[in-house]
């Protein structure tokens, strides 16, 4: 019984409840209680989202709060002694708390600042390159011509695979001994020997970046098209009749008219660049020398192949710190006037 | 008709009920100390899905095997540790074996019966590799031992005039030099220069030791600096480089498996790896362009000492079976059963080089090696074989990869020899 007593309201909760119980009578009538507490719509819907939220707090924010103390701490997973807090049985050591010595010592630490800039390049070529060409490609799809169907179809399949398996896939193609790329542009007469495309360590970042970007626009094309096919006609319409050729239709009305997407791939990709591990250890394990090691490659060798947890976590956090103050800006920039405009 | 009451249906159910449940927890309690985890890391699942099916059938056991991939599988024991979970037998690479034991995640064997028995049929240094860094305690039994050799492709050296291949560093260089100058081979030489742990520098290190330079000390201090075969080592290295003689791209391969596969298109003249890969270039023709046979293994120049390391089975500090282990332990790292069986498969296998000599005298082995090494040299290189102490420091497994970059530098000639050698040092003393 929690329906209100005696509120006649069908817009609280007690008339949602009074409509659930007309609409699926066959569920059970709902009376209602006798001293059942008063609840406003605010606390009815704050009780009804409590759950999920409960759920967040336990999946996300509590490892988020845990890790976060990592980061502060001097972790040895084997060694594990000391204070601890314990839930249900489950028992979760504290580790020494070194406060923020971890986050000192990779300030310091000429190899983290060379990996930030390395990143910082990884990101904005990254970024650039997934924007561009994502928003070239929805372009195309969105015209009409035979097999568009087909295409937007199989534009998917880079998305879809697995960066492990996009990592061999390249590492095969690019490969300065037998690689199918050397092969035909050697056939084609287009280069005298074969390329060594990872030989030098700019040029190997670089070819991250595009295979990366290879992998990952698809999905801001699917985005991009996405936000264009909600693109109102009548505004094309207007602009042709304003004498607007497909350029100052594409730069007056789409790109407007899409900012919030572009938003959001940005967001996306600067997140995804900052973050993207997997093929760097497919692809270079972060070499020749450094010149492939970013900033995540440098916190998961720490963490994983030196053991050093609480220096590896404080290195990641600093990812999330950067990732945070680039969404900021983002927002900042595209959509705080277009939120204005609206 | 006499029907039965709700009561009566409710009161047979709860105890049919309860029965169930007892029953079930009753055989839960039985079976607890039976079933035994075991844990690897991915390396012919299936090989060892077959030999653990066997031990289950022929000696009752419940042991169940999970493969965990290479790159995560230490860290990924080291969670399960933390969370609490009890893995009985697990495979340790000898880089962290010293950790585990001093964290007590793993036990010392020594207590353990039959245990002398195969101590003395090991070859002291795979003896003492295994051993704990005092040399007091065994912390775990071999899973195979790890080789640098030299193989060279002899098709090619015919075709250069080229009768029999280097037997010194300098004669390695010079073959080199003429094989690319004749257009015979773009990039002749392929040295283990990959980055993963297993690459680069053991490479060096077997480098170092063929030229008669000492890597560590005695306190396990990294003294490359005052060895001048270090030196010489890593100049042949630069001057390869640059000469070209070396494709660039080893560098950035990411395990010694991707690099060995490179032999396999027979357009390298010499390639120093783990010996047991000779077996894939040399054995196995649907893959390898040298095979059957056509490549092949030479002593190693200079002193021909090459780094060896013990890779080892140990059993979990806190294992609530411990004589299940210990006998799953003895099935794979020793001679359960008087055929040494485990030990065996690895060698017809894979070829992995073994720490029990007796085993290639098996007539299996030996006809099996036939088709792919000349087993009498590899026996001869095994003799050579010079195991360090280092890596049962807790700084090892940081230095050893953190010096990867250093000597890839030097190599590619963006730092001279001194100075990669001093970064070294003060790197290792940085870690220390």
């Amino acid at each position: 019984m929690i329906a209100a007593s005696g509120s006649r309201s069908t817009s609280g909760y007690a008339g949602v409840l009074r409509t659930l119980g007309g609409v699926g009578g066959h569920f059970g009538r709902v009376r209602a209680p006798l001293g059942a507490p008063h609840l406003t719509d605010a606390s009815f819907a704050a009780f009804l989202v409590l759950p999920a939220l409960l759920g967040i707090l336990l999946v996300v924010g509590f490892p988020l709060l845990y890790s976060f103390w990592m980061s502060l701490a001097q972790v040895n997973l084997l060694r594990t002694t000391g204070p601890a807090l314990e839930f249900f049985g489950i028992r979760l050591p504290l580790f020494k708390f070194v406060g923020i010595d971890n986050y000192a010592s990779v300030f310091v630490d000429p190899l983290y600042w060379s990996s930030f800039w390395r990143t910082a390049y990884f990101v904005l070529a990254f970024v650039a390159e997934t924007t561009v060409v994502g928003l070239g490609m929805a372009l195309v799809l969105q015209e009409s011509f035979p097999g568009r169907p087909l295409m937007r179809s199989l534009l998917l399949i880079p998305w879809s695979l697995s960066r492990v398996v996009v990592g061999l896939l390249w590492q095969g193609l690019l490969d300065g001994e037998f690689g199918a790329l050397n092969g035909l542009l050697y056939n084609l007469g287009m280069i005298e020997s074969y390329i060594a495309f990872f030989k030098q360590g700019f040029s190997a970042l670089n070819v991250l970046v595009s295979v990366y970007m290879w992998n990952q626009a698809p999905f801001a094309t699917l985005l991009f098209l996405a936000a264009m096919q909600s693109v109102p006609e009548d505004h094309y319409m207007a602009a042709s009749v304003d004498g607007a050729g497909y350029w100052q239709r594409l730069w007056h009305v789409t790109l407007p008219a899409i900012r919030p997407v572009v938003f959001l791939v940005l967001v996306l990709a600067t997140v995804n660049g900052f973050l993207m591990l997997d093929l760097i250890y497919v692809m270079t394990m972060g070499g020749p020398g450094h010149d492939t090691t970013t900033i995540s490659w440098l916190g998961f060798q720490t963490a994983f192949a030196f053991f050093k947890f609480g220096t590896g976590t404080a290195i990641l956090y600093t990812l999330t710190a950067l990732c945070l103050a680039l969404t900021f800006v983002y927002h900042r920039l595209l959509l705080r006037r277009f939120e204005a405009d609206a | 008709m006499n029907g039965i009451d709700r009561r009566t249906f409710l009161g047979h159910a709860g105890v049919l009920g309860a029965s169930l449940f007892l029953a079930d927890g009753s055989r839960s309690l039985a079976r607890a100390d039976r079933p035994l985890n075991f844990s690897g890391w991915v390396f012919k699942p299936d090989t060892v899905k077959d030999y653990v099916n066997l031990y289950n059938q022929k000696f009752s056991g419940q042991v169940k095997y999970e493969a965990i991939p290479w790159a995560q599988y230490h860290p990924t024991m080291e969670t399960r540790a933390f969370a609490g979970e009890v893995v009985d037998v697990m495979y340790c690479n000898h880089n962290n074996r010293e950790r585990w034991f001093e964290s007590g995640l793993i036990r010392a064997l020594d207590d353990l019966p039959g245990l002398d028995e195969l101590k003395k049929k090991m070859t002291p240094a795979n003896l003492d590799s295994l051993k704990s860094k005092d040399g007091t305690k065994l912390l775990g039994l071999p899973y195979f031992t790890s080789l640098f050799v030299l193989m060279y492709n002899e098709p090619m050296l015919k075709d250069a005039g080229i009768a029999a291949p280097a037997k010194s560093w300098d004669e390695l260089v010079e073959h080199c030099q003429k094989l690319r100058r004749d257009k015979i081979s773009d990039t002749p030489f392929l040295p283990n220069w990959n980055a993963s742990p297993s690459g680069t520098m053991p490479q060096l290190m077997t480098d170092c030791f063929s030229e008669g330079a000492q890597v560590f000390d005695a306190k396990n201090q990294l003294i490359v600096d005052q060895e001048p075969g270090a030196a010489r080592a890593m100049e042949r290295w630069q001057k390869v480089y640059k000469a070209n003689l070396v494709n660039p791209e080893v560098l950035t391969k990411t395990s010694s498996t991707d690099t060995h596969r490179l032999m396999w298109t027979g357009r390298y003249a010499y390639h120093t790896n783990h010996s047991y890969y000779l077996k894939t270039i040399a054995g196995e023709p649907e893959n390898s362009k040298l095979a059957p046979k056509k490549a092949k293994m030479t002593m190693y120049p200079g002193t021909g000492q090459t780094y060896m390391w013990t890779d080892s089975y140990v059993v979990n500090a806190k294992t609530k079976v411990l004589d299940d282990a210990w006998k799953f332990a003895r099935f794979l790292g020793g001679n359960l059963a008087g055929d040494w069986y485990v030990q065996r498969q690895w060698c017809l296998i894979s070829g992995l080089d073994n720490p029990y000599p007796e085993m290639y005298d098996h007539p299996e082995i030996v006809k099996s090696y036939d088709r792919w090494i000349d087993l009498k040299l590899l026996r001869q290189q095994y003799q050579k074989g010079k195991v360090i102490a280092a890596y049962k420091e807790p700084w090892y497994g940081e230095y050893d990869t953190k010096a990867v970059p250093i000597v890839h530098d030097m190599i590619r000639g963006s730092l001279t020899v001194p100075k990669a050698l001093k970064d070294l040092v003060k790197l290792q003393k940085s870690l220390a």
